[in-house]
């Protein structure tokens, strides 16, 4: 009987976990059915398990069960305390060769993308990034079925789904808010293993100095409920104030389309896009936004979408759920005044 | 990098058409050339209708259909069409005098065939030097051109001559005092079209072409510009059509007209959507065209340096001509540089003969010739909307007036002229047309 | 004297992609190709350094032979030497395979002339995967520091290096010692205006030429397609959304837009998020 390891990297900073990493394993948990059949039949045992670094992070990892994971690998050590490359991917690469997952899952924040390029180049084996759907599929000429990565390719309008044959473990990252997460089951159980680090702090090769707390104006989108994006078509940087009126009114965050922080009306944190984050708020707000591709594929699975623009014809329209033809500067402002009005009503 | 200064035999300032025959010329001669482009490449700041003329091209390089110029259709019928409000009156000539060979010009495309150009000049020995914009001129103690100051760091390019051809947008010819005011816009152009992807049967099933190998050059006068000065065109390239038109910039700023609308109009019309209908935009572009003609020149020539093409206003408004003027300008400036680095002596003695030059051939006796042509359509304004239209009703009745005694017909047609215009004026005016360009 | 090394890439400008109305495909042809602009800002900070601390930049590319132009405009930006990997046998090459020969070059030139950094652009615009750079940190066992922001200050003498990295929550300042890679934002340094001196050298260089067979031998079963663990599967087209409900404010007038917004909004299950999670 073989174990087929389904794992998903716990990601930690300063003690508290990363979102992305339920959403992960709730994708490991679907891949682990997927091949439920399969394995019962050759008798091997299907497990999901976490992957969690840190120092003082036990907590997480019982979090994570509660998520759903079957197990977590718990390497707990000052030297790790904070994110560093080297003693990260160094032990990830250790324990990955003793216990030699099938399957292995990133997310793709800054600090998962610095790991997984480490890890998958330590381990010889393949790296699909930013996938959009995974799931274990049948190929020609596997044994078992194999992780099959898609991925959106040149702005979004091909979607490539890529295999690694002959490699293991399979590795992919994910970007935030791709997934739901999973439901919390508070009466989860599972096991917590303790491994050893197989680094010290001199193989750290890197001392860090400082941390510099983020400007005011860089702020955290991903998982916000509402979301209310500003495109070319708010003219100007000035545009932004009424976004972010809306915005507050509704108790939500303010977006950006990718022109306008190119052209320096607002901070990349507030870009929603390929090439900035993916979002699936309730609400999804696009005023003055044309929709091109690169766009949609960042907000496309949110759940209510609305659209203003002056351009009947714009592509936005193809993807919201209510697309207002109009002027932004008098749409928004009416849309505040009914927003208060209704508030008032209910109050 | 070194601290050396860089220096050439000669520097020529623009890879358009002009400076691309210049540079050709000194380099085959054995000079160090440098050819400097702001442009990222050759061409990419360049746009026009259009056709060139391939008199001008074979002066330059003999041998040019061997080394395959991305020529579109060869222009096998050429003349005009006259545009009322809904009709449409055609005068052109296929085959007869047009059917030469070489043939005598070619549709294009600019940005193809500025590369082109440019690539000849290098193949011939030219340094061409791109995204680079020269900005002012080294100066001996006398004033004497010695080079150019370009707008990079450590941007100074020492040279005994320069030849400018910085185009219509003449900033370097004013800093050479050659001329003391920036163009007015009652002597600048404003051309802007569109091109249209159509597949080319679908392009030779519209124009009557029976091949790739048939295209159509036409000026296009009349209800093009809303009565004001100016005249439209088409030209049929390979895959796509080249439509557009030409205002006078004054005009443009008085009746506060947007190029855009106006060409919108334009492609709407009842004659012109079809020819187009179903085609992709390929792209949308303007120009400016100096159309002062002759009395628009500024002095060709100082110590060290003289300029050619757009920037000396070398451009034939009627009959379209200015790229062929801009090639053999360039070469005789070329042949004027050659002569100063044979004599040892780069003054206005030896650069002024690149006017003389220019005298013994067309340039400047057809410039001259036609310095009236300029203003004529902005003080005849009834050639753009009264003639058109006449012409248009009386071909139009002409051919629609069956059952009706001749007699009752043609007076019907000439009253379609006195209606608009007395039989007395309109003599007047094809006289004065005629003046403006016999050049009388 | 220090030693740069700068890895760039030529890929397509992803900025300007059109799609073909009929077929829903990209339009390949007439997509200019420029230099990544990452490497090209990890290259203007390495130049920044170079002149700082009197060195010198080698910049190395694997690609086709159309990659020369690449290698030029590195010229034309500062690099002094540039090295152009081109083969046929390198093609259909993964993050993997990759990593594998940039760092069996990267070792080769640091064999001979010691490199002090090794820069990298943090993505390429067309791959889009961040792991080339951490793939050949790994391979030559350099530190890495990626997401840098800007260079604070390197130290030939005690061979260390202080980098401002950006994540999503703050900036971190780490100090690594050398020999080091780094992978680079924009933000790291603004792309200067070239000198003309550059720009003329640039266009009359050649790049040197290294094959799979030399001057560096590579492992056949470590390049291109035989090289790379991944493989595409198959390519498709995502599933077209269906579009909702579109009004015309300028003629229905805000308030009937509005109505419409509103009741669909109920019917979805977020009129209290719309207002505000008040409910």
């Amino acid at each position: 009987m073989t174990a087929r390891r389904f794992w998903v990297y716990i990601e930690q900073e300063q003690g508290e976990a990363h979102p992305v990493s339920w959403e992960l394993i709730g994708v490991a948990r679907t891949l682990a059915a997927q091949v439920q059949d399969e394995a019962a039949e050759a008798g091997d045992e299907v497990i999901v398990e976490g992957v969690l670094l840190g120092s003082d992070v036990r907590g997480i990892a019982e979090e994570a069960i509660k998520y759903g994971a079957d197990n977590v690998y718990l390497m707990d050590d000052p030297v790790l305390e904070h994110y560093r490359n080297c003693p990260y991917y160094q032990s990830i690469a250790a324990l990955a060769q003793k216990h030699k997952p099938e399957v292995f899952l990133i997310g793709a924040t800054t600090l998962g993308r610095d790991l997984a390029g480490a890890v998958a180049t330590s381990l010889r084996t393949g790296l699909t990034a930013d996938c959009t759907q995974l799931e274990m599929g049948e190929a020609k000429g596997a044994t078992k079925k194999l992780l099959l990565a898609t991925r959106p390719a040149w702005g979004g309008n091909i979607m490539a789904t890529i295999v690694c044959r002959r490699h293991q473990p399979q590795m992919s990252s994910v970007r935030p808010r791709v997934f739901p997460a999973p439901p919390y089951q508070a009466d989860a159980k599972g096991t917590i293993v303790e491994e050893e680090i197989g680094t010290t702090e001199e193989g750290a090769r890197c001392s860090i100095l400082e941390f510099i707390q983020g400007k005011e104006d860089t702020v955290d989108i991903e998982y916000s409920d509402v979301i209310v994006t500003g495109g070319r078509g708010i003219g100007g940087p000035e545009g932004f104030t009424l976004i972010e009126s809306l915005a507050e009114a509704m108790g939500g965050v303010v977006g950006s389309s990718r022109p306008c922080v190119d052209a320096g009306w607002i901070d990349y944190s507030h870009q929603v896009g390929q090439s900035g984050k993916t979002v699936r708020p309730r609400v999804y707000i696009a005023a003055g936004v044309s929709g091109a591709l690169q766009h949609k594929v960042g907000m496309q699975n949110s759940d209510f979408i609305i659209a203003i623009n002056t351009d009947p014809n714009a592509p936005i329209f193809e993807v919201a759920d209510v697309g207002i033809v109009g002027d932004l500067f008098e749409v928004i402002p009416a849309m505040i005044a009914e927003i208060n009005t209704r508030k008032e009503a209910r109050a | 990098m070194s601290n050396e200064r860089i220096e050439f035999d000669a520097v020529v300032v623009g890879a358009g058409l002009a400076g691309s025959a210049a540079a050709m010329v000194m380099a085959r001669e054995g000079l160090n050339v440098a050819l400097i482009e702001r442009g990222g490449k050759p061409g990419a700041k360049n746009y026009f209708g259009g056709a060139i003329y391939t008199h001008a091209i074979a002066d330059v390089l003999p041998d040019y259909k061997e080394r395959k110029p991305p020529f579109e259709r060869p222009v096998t019928e050429a003349g005009f069409w006259f545009l009322s409000e809904t009709g449409l009156t055609r005068m052109t000539v296929q085959g007869g005098a047009l059917d030469t060979d070489p043939v005598d010009a070619y549709i294009t495309l600019r940005a193809k065939f500025d590369e082109w150009w440019a690539e000849q000049a290098r193949e011939a020995g030219a340094f061409l030097i791109p995204k680079t914009t020269v900005v002012d001129f080294i100066r001996g103690e006398d004033g004497a051109v010695l080079g150019v100051i370009t707008d990079r760091p450590k941007g100074e390019v020492y040279a005994p001559v320069v030849i400018v051809c910085e185009g219509v947008n003449n900033l370097l010819t004013q800093k050479l005092g050659l001329i003391d005011r920036d163009l007015e816009p009652a002597q600048m152009a404003l051309a802007f079209k569109q091109v249209i992807a159509l597949d080319p049967k679908i392009i030779n099933s519209r124009f009557g072409f029976s091949g790739e190998d048939q295209g159509l050059a036409v000026s296009v006068l009349g209800d093009v510009s809303l009565g004001l000065p100016g005249m439209g065109f088409v030209y049929t390239n390979k895959g796509s059509i080249s439509v557009g038109l030409g205002v006078m910039l004054d005009v443009l700023a008085e009746y506060r007209l947007r190029p855009y609308d106006i060409l919108q109009r334009y492609l709407q019309h009842p004659a012109i959507a079809p020819l187009v209908e179903g085609g992709q935009l390929l792209e949308y572009g303007a120009h400016l065209i100096p159309e002062g003609g002759y009395s628009a020149m500024p002095k060709l020539y100082t110590d060290g340096a003289m300029i050619a093409g757009d920037a000396a206003a070398m451009v034939n408004a009627l009959h379209w001509e200015g790229t062929n003027m801009a090639i053999i300008a360039g070469k005789l400036a070329a042949e004027t540089a050659i002569e100063a680095h044979s004599r040892g002596d780069f003054s206005q003695r030896v650069t002024s003969r690149y006017e003389d030059r220019l005298k013994e051939g067309f340039i400047l006796k057809d410039l001259k010739q036609y310095r009236g042509f300029s203003r004529f359509l902005e003080t005849h304004p009834q050639f753009m909307d009264v003639y058109p239209n006449f012409v248009n009703d009386a071909i139009g009745q002409f051919f629609t007036a069956y059952g009706k005694p001749k007699k009752e017909l043609f007076k019907g047609m000439l009253g379609g002229l006195t209606d608009r215009r007395s039989l007395i004026k309109a003599t007047g005016d094809i006289i004065s047309m005629a003046r403006s360009v016999l050049g009388w | 004297m220090f030693h740069a090394l700068v890895a760039v890439k030529q890929v397509p400008d992803t900025t300007n992609i059109r799609i073909d109305p009929e077929t829903g495909n990209l339009v390949r042809e007439g997509v200019p190709a420029i230099m990544n602009p990452y490497d090209a800002h990890a290259l203007a900070a390495a130049v920044e350094w170079k002149h700082k601390l009197n060195g010198r930049i080698t910049v190395l590319s694997m690609g086709p032979p159309s990659f020369t132009a690449t290698i030029r405009e590195a010229i034309e930006m500062g690099a002094d030497r540039g090295i152009l990997v081109s083969s046929r046998k390198l093609a259909g090459a993964d993050t993997l395979a990759t990593s594998y020969v940039l760092a069996e070059v990267i070792k080769a030139v640091h064999a001979e002339d010691p490199i002090d950094l090794v820069f990298f652009g943090k993505q390429a615009i067309d791959g889009d995967t961040a792991q080339v750079g951490p793939g050949v940190a790994v391979r030559m066992d350099l530190p890495i520091v990626t997401y840098a922001v800007n260079i604070r200050a390197v130290d030939l003498d005690d061979d260390t290096v202080v980098i401002e990295r950006k994540t999503e929550r703050w900036t971190e300042v780490v100090e690594v010692p050398l020999p080091a890679l780094l992978t680079c934002e924009k933000e790291i340094a603004d792309i200067p205006y070239a000198p003309l001196p550059d720009l003329i050298a640039s266009l009359k260089y050649e790049p040197e030429v290294w094959t799979e067979a030399g001057p560096v031998e590579f492992d056949t079963g470590q390049i291109g397609v035989r090289g790379s663990p991944t493989v595409v599967f198959k390519m498709g087209t995502p599933p077209l959304p269906e579009a909702g409900e579109k009004v015309n404010a300028r003629e229905v007038g805000a308030q009937a837009a509005l109505d419409l917004t509103f009741a669909k909004a109920e019917e979805a299950g977020v009129l209290s998020e719309m207002l505000g999670g008040t409910a």
